[in-house]
């Protein structure tokens, strides 16, 4: 399985990406600087 | 749930290459997911149109679907894989997004009460899964893999208990392969359970939620079921999650002790090392939302933000399950692992049942 060979330490540091990505995402929605986002 | 997104094929490449590697893989997630969700809309108009009673098939069941049919017949091509395996990068950015869809208050009661819950559920399937290793004379250390990934969050779980207690690759294969093949089929049992056994969308979210192993997979049969049944999965599975550092120390120190694993040195850093950072993002977007920081149209639209991060997430789970790759490994861990998950479900379900009654969901 290709996650076996995953470096931990990466894994460790993308988990901290997707935390980051979304408050900048919510950062921008609070300040109306993206459209609103429709389903 | 696999915590760690495919290594780009080189380190030496710089960052904007690597991204670039990303693009094709993104885009196949977007098209497999979007196709989904044309699919459900597609058959709701029609059937609303010509007046044909037919039950809402979820497009998180169609994306899966779309995926699982590419990934074992065409295959995905190698310059697809790089973006595909970042499905589980989309799924922690979508929970932390679905804070706002909680006030902490509610994030406190449930997350209480699915703690107990999964504290619970987690102590009875050690010891029935050690016995059951036993039974069927596989090795202590992938007993122990299969316990920590079916008790806890599945695929990240056991690679953060692997070198922790010193297990083999190929036992950490072969539990992540019995881990996948069992919330693969989790997937399509759960709802069908919860829909004959009429669970009310909290108490389904709660089973699914300390039910089924990776987080991908609890999402996308809470998300089967129902909206609201989709968010009590994620927060119940999002509480299991927050237990995988105590759980792989309690396994460290045990495995030290017979001197078959490094001895831990410093218990906090360890723990802090193991804690997915991403239920930390969860409760502080949660905490803003408490706090009125955002706006009823803003919620909103980071509630939509979320769904397409796991509409995203929905398409890598379909297209990185190959069933042929689950099929080489041996029956026995497959078997231990099915005996288990069964087992963890009955005991989960008694317990929701109980948690319904007795604690008001």
């Amino acid at each position: 399985m290709p996650e076996t060979n995953a470096n931990s330490k990466r894994g460790l540091s993308l988990d901290i990406y997707a935390v980051g990505l979304s408050l900048v995402l919510a950062l921008l929605v609070h300040f109306n600087l993206l459209p609103a986002i429709t389903w | 749930m696999a915590t760690t997104i495919a290594a780009p094929p080189s380190h030496r490449l710089s960052i904007g290459k690597q991204i670039v590697l990303l693009i094709p893989g993104l885009l196949l997630l977007a098209v497999v997911g979007y196709a989904g969700k044309f699919i459900e809309q597609s058959i709701n108009h029609y059937t609303k149109a010509n007046h044909i009673v037919f039950p809402n098939i979820e497009y998180v069941l169609w994306a899966i679907v779309i995926g699982l049919v590419i990934a074992n017949t065409i295959g995905v091509p190698r310059i697809f894989e790089a973006g595909v395996a970042t499905y589980e990068f989309w799924l922690k950015a979508g929970i932390v997004l679905l804070g706002s869809r909680f006030l902490l208050g509610d994030v406190l009661h449930l997350g209480r009460i699915s703690l107990l819950l999964a504290g619970i559920a987690i102590t009875l399937s050690f010891a029935f899964m050690h016995l059951l290793g036993h039974s069927f004379d596989l090795k202590p250390k992938l007993t122990s893999l299969l316990a920590i990934g079916s008790s806890i969050c599945g695929v990240s779980a056991i690679i953060a208990a692997k070198p922790a207690i010193d297990a083999d690759d190929e036992d950490a294969s072969y539990a992540i392969a019995a881990i996948l093949a069992l919330g693969a089929i989790s997937l399509f049992t759960f709802p069908l359970i919860g829909h004959s056994l009429h669970l009310s969308d909290k108490a389904y979210g709660l089973w699914a939620g300390l039910a089924v192993d990776n987080t991908a997979e609890a999402t996308a049969a809470g998300a089967l079921y129902s909206d609201a049944a989709g968010k009590v999965a994620v927060l119940a599975k999002t509480t299991r999650n927050a237990l995988i550092g105590f759980v792989v120390l309690a396994y460290a120190i045990y495995w030290a002790s017979r001197g078959e694993a490094q001895v831990v040195g410093n218990k906090a850093a360890f723990l802090w090392k193991k804690f997915p950072k991403f239920v930390l993002g969860f409760l502080f977007v949660s905490l803003l939302a408490t706090l009125g920081y955002f706006t009823k149209p803003q919620l909103t639209s980071l509630a939509n933000l979320s769904r397409w991060a796991f509409l995203l997430t929905f398409a890598g789970v379909g297209l990185r399950t190959s069933l042929r790759d689950l099929g080489k490994q041996g029956w026995k861990p497959f078997a231990v692992g099915a005996i288990g998950e069964i087992f963890i479900a009955l005991v989960t379900l008694g317990l929701v049942y109980g948690a319904d009654r007795y604690l008001h969901l």
